[in-house]
C-alpha cells in the first residue's frame, strides 16, 4: 500500500503506523465517565469509507487523518491533523 | 589529578574500515564516506510561527529555509527539510552551533542539539542508485530526485534524512544520509551488504563532499 | 553411468548454443545438454521420459508442459544444503554439473516399491483423508499422519540453513509489464517511444515468448529478427528496463508489484557477493498483463502416460530446443492451434502417427497437410493411452459415430484450447469473465491501473496480440502522464481460432484433472455427488488447484466438468477466488538481508565497544545489546559477577551506560502545560534545575511508562522514558500534541541519540565525580540536593549534564555528555575512578538494586497495573486534566482488592525465588478459585544475602507479614512465601539523599 504524505509525497505503507478510527473526539475537561468510556472503547466497525489516525513515524512524524475504504483499502484523502508542525491554530 | 583526553569517537569509528569491500574484479561502483564531527541543530518552528521563523532564517544563514522536501545550500550551512515547519541546520567548523543559533531563533523556534544524535554519510557512485533501491522504498530517479531533493524517510526500518548534494566532478550523483547514531553501524553493514556484489571504496573525511 | 549422446537431439536448429555442451546428473546418471536448454529439454533430449513419481498414486509420470505451469516434472535440485525441492525442470536452466533427482519414490524411480498405492486406488478418493482418520483423535498424531507423510509428500527440504544470500529491493516505474511475448514487447515499444518509464518482466531467461517457438512474420520479416530489432530499440531508450528471469508473482494495494527475480539460480552457486534471487516491490503507475496464456489438457483415460504431453510445449521443445519428445508424434487436439505441432514436427523431420481431432470438420488446409505428409486425420477422441513407464505405445482412438481405432505413436500432443493467465487480473478478488468463442475465462475487471492485452486478455492471433499491446502500452503511458509519440505499431498476421470446446472424455480407468494433486474427473464426480458443488467446496475437497502449480493447467477442466455433472454452464459454475504468488516464492527472497544477526537493526550505546573491550556479556533488549554484566577472570558464573557488580556500587562506586533510556526535548512556552497533561503528576509547577518522576497513564487509565523529566529552563524539559518504551512514548506524545492537544505551544525533539549517559552509584559517587568535573562545580548535599538537574562543565572543556537521581538507592548521579564523547567519558571514569575501585555494572546488577529498592520497572509495568497498583495512587492529581485520568477512576480501578506490588521472601533463606510463581493462600490447594496474584520480579540480594522479589496480590499491602504458598506448576516448585514491604533497601531513601 501507498500513502501520500501531505508533506512528504508518496511513501510505503512501512513507513505508517495506524492507531485506528478518528471519529471518537476526545472529550473535553470535565467530561462525564460514560462519554469518556465511549471515546475510549466505542468504534464504529466500518464496510466502506472510514476515517483513522495514521502517524508517519517513518517519514516527518506528522499524525495524519486518512479516508480509507476498508473493502477495497482505496484512500481517498490526507489531511494533517490540527496540530502538525507550526499548526497554524492556536497561535 | 588525571589527565583526561576528549577526543570524539564517531559511532562508525569500529565499523568502517577504510579501502576496498566486496567484489574486486570490478571497478568500484559505489563509493562511501562518513563525514565526521558536524553541528547538526533541529529548528521547528513554534506555533504560528513560521513565517517568523522563514525571516530569522534568511537573515541568519542568507537563503530561504526549505518549507518542502528540499536540502538549501549556502557557503557555509546546509538547510535540511525533516518535517512540516522543521529543518536541520548543517555545519562544520562551529559557525551555527546550538549556541550561536539559539539568539537568532529564540522567539520563533525551538532548538534542539542533534550534532551528536546522528552520523552523515555520503553514497555516490555507478551504482549508487542501484544500491540505495535495496535500502530505500522511495524513488531516487534523477527526474524525480533532482539535485537538492531530501526526504524523511526509512531505511532498513530506520529512520534517515537523505538528500541529494551536487553531483561530483565526474557527473556522478551524491546522496548524503544522515542516520541516528546508536543505528548507525546497524545500517552501515546492511549498506555494505548491499553494496559489495558493486565493489566498494570505503573512506571518512573530516569535510563535507 | 555416462550418457552423452543426447539420442533425441535434433541435427540442427532450436535456440541452443551447440558450440557450449554441458554435463549434468539426473538420478545419479550422467547426461549432456547444451547452453540454453532447460533440464526439461536437455532430459528430453536425451530420451528420458520419466522423471517423477505422482503425488497419490506414485504413478509414473513425465514432462507436460515447457513453462511455470508445469505439474508433473517436479525434481530436487541440486544437493547438500543447496538442495532444492519442488524445483520445476521445464523452467529450471540448465548449467555445467546440475544435479538433479526425481521426488516421491522409493527405492528408484523405474521399481517405485509405493506405486502399491495404485491398487488401493478405489479407496484414496476425494475427501479420503476426512472420511478416513476420523477417530480416535489421537491416533491422528501418532499412526496416521507419519504414515501418510511418508508415502505422500514431493521432495525433501534441505533440512540445514540455505548458505546463499537473498535481498530485496525497489523499482519505480510508469509502466509494468508482464510478459515478453508479441503483446508485451509490442507494448514496451510504444510506451518506452511515448517516453515513459517502463519496466518489462519476462520469467524466462529468453525474451519472446510463444514466438519463441511458434515463429511468425512481424512488419514483414522473421519474428526473430524483429524479436532483436525491437530489443535493441528498446535498449536504447533511456528508461526502459527488461529484467529477464523475473516473475511477476503479485499485485498489492497502491500500484505496488511482487516479482522475483533468479538472478543465479542458473549457476551451481551465486559469484561471490552476489544473490541468488532477488525480491522485487515494483512501484507502478500502470500495468499491463501480457503474460499469454496456458494451453489446457483434455482429461481422457491414462491422459498422464509419460509422453503424453501440452501440444505446445512439444513445438516448443522441438522449435526452441531442437529436442524431440517422441519420434512419431499423435495429435489430439479440440482446435486449430493444435495443429501448428504437426506442422513443426514436420519441419523438424519428424513423424506424425495420426491427428485426432474431436471437432466435427477440420479445414481444407489441414486436410491437404494431412494428404501431403501421409498421415490419417480422425475425427474423435482419444479414450486410452496403452504404455507406462517408457511412454506412450498405442492410443485408442473412439471416432465420431462410435467406431474404434488404435494409432502406434511414442508421444502424443494434447491441446484442449488455450486459458488465459488471469491470475494477475484477478487478484484484488477479480472475478474473469467467460467468453464463448474462445471458451475461456478472460479478465473482466482488474485492479486499479492495470489492463490485459494480448492472449492474457483472449486474444489469440499474433496480429491481434501486436495491435493489443501496442494500444495498451501507449494508452498507459499517456494515462501516465507520457506525451510522447508512440509511432507505428508492429504489423503481423491475423489467425482465426476455432475450437470445439471438449474437456473430458468419458472412460474407464484413470482420468487425471490435476497431475500434481493426482485429483481425477471420478473424483470430482464424487465430489458433486456428495454435495460438494460450489468450487471452493469441491477445491478444498478435492485438493484440486491446491497443489504448488496452482492448477494452472487444471482449474479450469475441473470446474468444467464439475460444470457438466451439475448440469450447469461454465460460467454459472464459477471460479474460484486467484490469490498470489502466481509462482512459489522462497521464504529466503522474502527474508532478504534480514536473517541471523541482521533479524533485525542493532543499536550500540555509545560505550558499547568499550564494553566490548572489557569481556561485558550483552543482553537484546529489544533492538538494543545491552551490558548484562562484566564477567572477571575466575567468577564461576553470572550471579557471581552480578554479586560483586552490586557490592562494589553499595560500598563504594560503580557506573552503568544507561544511554538505552528514551529521551525527549520538550521545547515551547506551553511545555510545562503539556506535560500536565501527560503525566498524572504536575510538571509545570517544577523548578529550573530541578528533576520529578513522572508517571504516563494510558487513556484507559493503565499505566504506561515512567521516568524522570528535568527542567532545563523555563521553556525547556528534558524527559526519559523507559528503554522498551522510547519510541511508542514519542508517537504516543506526538500524538497528544497533533491530535489532542494542538491549541499548546509546545515542540518535540527525540535526543536519544544526542546523550551518552551514565549512572554512577554507589556512597564514593561524589569522590569520583569531583575528579572529572570541573572544581567550580559545587557537588555538595547544598549545592547539587537530591533531584537536582543543571548542566555542569568537566576537567578538559566539555559540558554535561548532571541529574542527581537514583534507581539503585545509593547516593547517585546521571551524567550526560554529546554522544560522541561517551567512549571518552568511560575511559576516563575507569582512569580517576581506579583509586576507588569504581566498578562497571550491567543491567542485571541495575535490576538487582532496582528490586532492593522497591522500585517498578518492566515486569510491574505490564499494562494490567494501575498507579494505585504500584503504591504511587498520591502522584495523581485532582487538579487538573490528564491523558487516562476519568478511566483510572473506574470502579474496577479503584477497587480495594485490586493485585498490588508488594515484597516477597522465601521463609526458607537458602531458597532461590522465581519469577512467575503464583501466591495461594498457605494451606490451599492451587487454583483459579484461589489465586492471589504472581511473582514480577526477583532477585538474590547480595546486601540481604537471599532470594527476594516484588509479586501482584490482591490486597497485597494489607497481607504485609502473611505467609503464603508460591506455586509454580511450570518448574514444579512450591514453596512459602513472606509478604513484605517492597522497599527491602533503605526504606527511609537516607542514603539517596546524603
Amino acid at each position: 500500500m501507498r500513502i501520500v504524505c501531505p508533506f512528504c509525497g508518496e511513501r510505503e505503507l512501512g513507513e505508517f503506523t495506524c492507531l485506528g478510527d478518528a471519529k471518537p473526539v476526545r472529550p473535553a475537561a470535565g467530561a462525564s465517565a460514560d462519554e469518556v468510556f465511549d471515546y475510549v472503547y466505542l468504534r464504529d466497525n466500518v464496510a466502506g469509507e472510514t476515517s483513522e489516525h495514521w502517524y508517519h513515524g517513518g517519514g516527518c512524524r506528522a499524525w495524519l487523518k486518512i479516508t480509507r475504504n476498508t473493502l477495497t483499502h482505496e484512500i481517498s484523502s490526507v489531511e494533517p491533523a490540527a496540530g502538525v508542525g507550526a499548526a497554524k491554530v492556536g497561535a | 589529578m588525571a589527565e583526561f583526553s576528549w577526543l570524539p569517537r564517531s559511532p562508525l569509528e569500529h565499523a568502517l574500515v577504510a579501502g576496498a569491500y566486496g567484489a574486486r574484479d570490478v571497478e568500484p561502483g559505489i563509493a562511501l564516506t562518513e563525514i565526521r564531527n558536524f553541528d547538526l541543530v533541529q529548528i521547528m518552528a513554534r506555533r504560528g510561527r513560521w513565517a517568523d521563523l522563514a525571516n530569522a532564517a534568511k537573515a541568519r544563514f542568507g537563503v530561504s529555509a526549505p518549507d518542502t522536501p528540499k536540502a538549501v545550500s549556502a557557503s557555509d550551512v546546509t538547510l535540511i527539510w525533516s518535517g512540516p515547519d522543521q529543518f536541520l541546520a548543517l555545519s562544520k567548523g562551529g559557525k551555527h552551533t546550538m549556541e550561536t543559533l539559539s539568539q537568532a531563533f529564540s522567539q520563533s523556534a525551538s532548538l534542539s542539539d542533534q550534532s551528536h544524535a546522528r552520523a552523515l554519510i555520503s553514497v555516490t557512485g555507478a551504482q549508487a542508485r542501484t544500491m540505495l533501491a535495496k535500502l530505500s522504498s522511495i524513488d531516487l530517479h534523477p527526474a524525480v530526485f533532482p539535485i537538492g531533493a531530501a526526504a524523511a524517510t526509512s531505511m532498513d526500518h530506520t529512520s534517515v534524512n537523505l538528500w541529494r548534494g551536487n553531483d561530483r566532478p565526474d557527473g556522478q550523483a551524491v546522496f548524503n544520509l544522515l542516520v541516528f547514531a546508536t543505528f548507525a553501524e546497524s545500517l552501515w553493514h546492511t549498506m555494505l551488504d548491499a553494496a559489495a556484489e558493486y565493489g566498494v571504496d570505503i573512506g571518512h573525511s573530516e569535510e563535507f563532499a | 553411468m555416462v550418457s552423452l549422446a543426447q539420442t533425441h537431439r535434433l541435427e540442427s536448429g532450436g535456440l541452443i548454443d551447440r558450440s557450449a555442451p554441458l554435463n549434468f546428473s539426473f538420478d545419479g546418471k550422467i547426461f549432456a545438454g547444451f547452453q540454453g536448454d532447460t533440464l526439461a529439454s536437455a532430459l528430453i533430449a536425451n530420451g528420458v521420459k520419466l522423471v517423477g513419481r505422482s503425488f497419490k498414486y506414485h504413478r509414473p509420470r513425465g514432462i507436460l508442459t515447457a513453462g511455470s505451469e508445469e505439474p508433473n516434472a517436479l525434481v530436487e535440485l541440486r544437493s547438500g544444503a543447496r538442495r532444492e525441492p519442488n524445483t520445476k525442470a521445464t523452467t529450471a536452466e540448465l548449467y555445467d554439473g546440475l544435479e538433479a533427482a526425481s521426488q516421491n519414490r522409493w527405492p528408484s524411480l523405474r521399481h517405485d516399491l509405493m506405486a502399491v498405492n495404485q491398487l488401493f486406488a478405489p479407496i484414496f478418493v476425494a475427501g479420503f483423508y476426512y472420511k478416513t482418520f476420523m477417530w480416535p483423535a489421537k491416533f491422528w498424531e501418532a499412526i496416521y499422519e507419519p504414515a501418510i507423510r511418508r508415502a505422500a509428500g514431493l521432495g525433501r527440504a534441505a533440512g540445514v540453513a540455505d548458505p546463499d544470500h537473498y535481498d530485496k529491493a525497489w523499482a519505480h516505474c510508469d509502466v509494468l509489464i508482464a510478459g515478453s511475448g508479441p503483446a508485451g514487447l509490442a507494448a514496451a515499444l510504444a510506451a518506452g517511444r511515448i517516453g515513459a518509464r517502463v519496466i518489462l518482466c519476462e520469467e524466462d531467461f529468453v525474451l519472446g515468448g510463444r514466438l519463441l517457438a511458434d515463429g511468425g512474420t512481424i512488419d514483414s520479416m522473421p519474428a526473430a529478427e524483429w524479436i532483436s530489432r525491437t530489443l535493441a530499440e528498446l535498449a536504447a531508450l533511456p528508461d526502459v528496463r527488461i529484467m529477464t528471469r523475473t516473475t511477476l508473482f503479485g499485485v498489492y494495494d497502491g500500484g505496488t508489484y511482487g516479482a522475483i527475480e533468479q538472478v543465479n539460480d542458473h549457476l551451481p552457486s551465486p559469484p561471490q557477493h552476489q544473490v541468488r534471487q532477488r525480491l522485487w516491490r515494483i512501484v507502478a503507475k500502470r500495468s499491463i498483463v501480457a503474460a499469454g496464456a496456458i494451453e489446457r489438457p483434455i482429461v481422457f483415460t491414462g491422459n498422464d502416460t509419460p509422453g503424453v504431453m501440452m501440444a505446445s510445449a512439444m513445438r516448443t521443445y522441438v522449435a526452441r530446443y531442437a529436442a524431440a519428445p517422441a519420434r512419431r508424434v499423435a495429435l489430439f487436439t479440440n482446435n486449430a492451434d493444435g495443429w501448428r505441432t504437426v506442422e513443426t514436427a514436420l519441419g523438424a523431420g519428424l513423424q506424425i502417427a495420426a491427428v485426432v481431432d474431436a471437432r466435427p470438420d477440420v479445414s481444407s488446409e489441414h486436410r491437404a497437410l494431412a494428404t501431403k505428409a501421409g498421415f490419417p486425420v480422425l475425427n474423435g477422441s482419444v479414450v486410452g493411452v496403452e504404455g507406462g513407464k517408457d511412454g506412450v505405445r498405442k492410443i485408442a482412438v473412439s471416432l465420431i459415430g462410435g467406431a474404434r481405432a488404435e494409432v502406434e505413436a511414442d508421444g502424443l500432443a494434447v491441446s484442449g484450447g488455450w486459458n488465459p493467465a488471469v491470475g494477475l487480473t484477478s487478484y484484488h478478488r477479480g472475478r474473469p469473465k467467460w467468453q464463448d468463442d474462445i471458451s475461456a475465462f478472460v479478465p473482466d475487471s482488474a485492479p486499479p491501473g492495470m489492463m490485459a492485452a494480448g492472449a492474457a486478455n483472449g486474444a489469440y492471433g499474433l496480429g491481434a496480440c501486436l495491435r493489443q499491446g501496442f494500444a495498451a502500452g501507449a494508452a498507459a503511458a499517456q494515462s501516465a502522464g507520457r506525451a510522447g509519440n508512440p509511432g507505428t505499431a508492429p504489423v503481423g498476421d491475423d489467425e482465426t481460432f476455432s475450437l470445439t470446446p471438449l474437456w473430458h472424455v468419458a472412460g474407464k480407468g484413470k482420468a487425471f484433472v490435476d497431475y500434481q494433486h493426482d485429483v481425477t474427473a471420478s473424483d470430482i464426480e464424487l465430489a458433486q455427488r456428495e454435495g460438494f458443488e460450489s468450487v471452493e467446496h469441491l477445491k478444498r475437497y478435492t485438493t484440486l488447484g491446491m497443489a504448488t502449480d496452482q492448477g494452472k493447467t487444471s482449474n479450469v477442466a475441473g470446474l468444467a466438468i464439475m460444470a457438466a455433472v451439475s448440469a450447469k454452464s461454465i460460467p454459472e459454475t464459477g471460479t474460484t477466488i486467484y490469490r498470489p504468488p502466481y509462482v512459489p516464492v522462497a521464504i529466503g527472497a522474502f527474508a532478504g538481508h534480514h536473517r541471523d544477526e541482521n533479524f533485525h537493526a542493532t543499536r550500540l550505546t555509545p560505550s558499547h565497544h568499550w564494553a566490548a573491550e572489557q569481556g561485558a556479556v550483552f543482553v537484546d533488549t529489544g533492538l538494543w545489546k545491552r551490558a548484562q554484566w562484566y564477567p572477571r577472570s575466575g567468577e564461576k558464573d553470572w550471579l557471581e559477577s552480578v554479586t560483586r557488580e552490586v557490592k562494589a556500587v553499595r560500598g563504594g562506586v560503580g557506573f552503568c551506560d544507561v544511554s538505552t533510556l528514551g529521551k525527549i526535548d520538550v521545547h515551547g512556552p506551553d511545555a510545562g502545560a503539556f506535560l500536565d497533561r501527560v503525566y498524572i503528576n504536575t510538571f509545570s509547577s517544577l523548578a529550573v534545575g530541578k528533576a520529578r518522576y513522572g508517571l504516563m497513564l494510558r487513556e484507559d487509565g493503565m499505566v504506561y511508562d515512567d521516568g524522570t523529566t528535568s527542567r532545563l529552563a523555563e521553556d525547556h524539559y528534558f524527559l526519559t522514558t523507559t528503554t522498551a518504551k522510547a519510541g511508542p512514548v514519542m508517537q504516543h506524545l506526538e500524538f497528544c500534541r497533533q491530535v489532542l492537544f494542538p491549541e499548546l505551544d509546545a515542540q518535540l525533539t527525540s535526543v536519544s541519540d544526542q546523550w551518552a549517559q551514565f549512572s554512577i552509584a554507589g556512597p564514593k559517587t561524589r569522590d569520583l565525580l569531583r575528579e572529572i568535573v570541573d572544581p567550580a562545580e559545587d557537588l555538595s548535599n547544598e549545592g547539587f540536593p537530591f533531584m537536582g538537574a543543571r548542566e555542569v562543565a568537566l576537567r578538559g572543556g566539555i559540558k554535561a549534564r548532571l541529574f542527581r537521581i537514583s534507581f539503585s538507592g545509593e547516593m547517585a548521579f546521571e551524567i550526560s555528555v554529546p554522544a560522541r564523547y561517551g567512549d571518552a567519558l568511560v575511559r576516563n571514569l575507569m582512569l580517576a575512578g581506579k583509586q576507588f575501585g569504581v566498578t562497571p555494572y550491567g543491567t542485571e546488577a541495575l535490576g538487582v538494586m532496582r528490586i532492593e529498592k522497591g522500585h517498578v520497572a518492566g515486569p510491574e509495568l505490564n499494562g494490567t497495573t494501575t498507579a494505585a497498583d504500584l503504591g504511587l495512587a498520591k502522584m495523581m492529581s485532582t487538579k487538573k486534566d490528564f491523558v487516562g485520568r476519568v478511566m483510572a477512576g473506574r470502579e474496577a480501578l479503584v477497587a480495594a482488592d485490586r493485585q498490588v506490588v508488594v515484597g516477597i521472601k522465601p521463609t526458607d533463606k537458602t531458597r532461590r525465588l522465581r519469577s512467575g510463581a503464583h501466591v495461594i493462600p498457605k494451606g490451599e490447594i492451587p487454583g483459579p478459585d484461589n489465586d492471589l496474584g504472581y511473582v514480577t520480579s526477583v532477585c538474590f540480594s547480595p546486601t540481604l544475602d537471599q532470594w527476594i522479589g516484588l509479586a501482584l496480590v490482591e490486597r497485597g499491602r494489607e497481607r504485609i507479614g502473611e505467609i503464603v504458598h508460591a506455586h509454580d506448576p511450570l518448574r514444579g516448585e512450591d514453596y512459602d512465601v513472606e509478604l513484605c514491604n517492597p522497599v527491602f533497601y533503605d526504606p527511609d531513601g537516607g542514603r539517596q539523599r546524603g
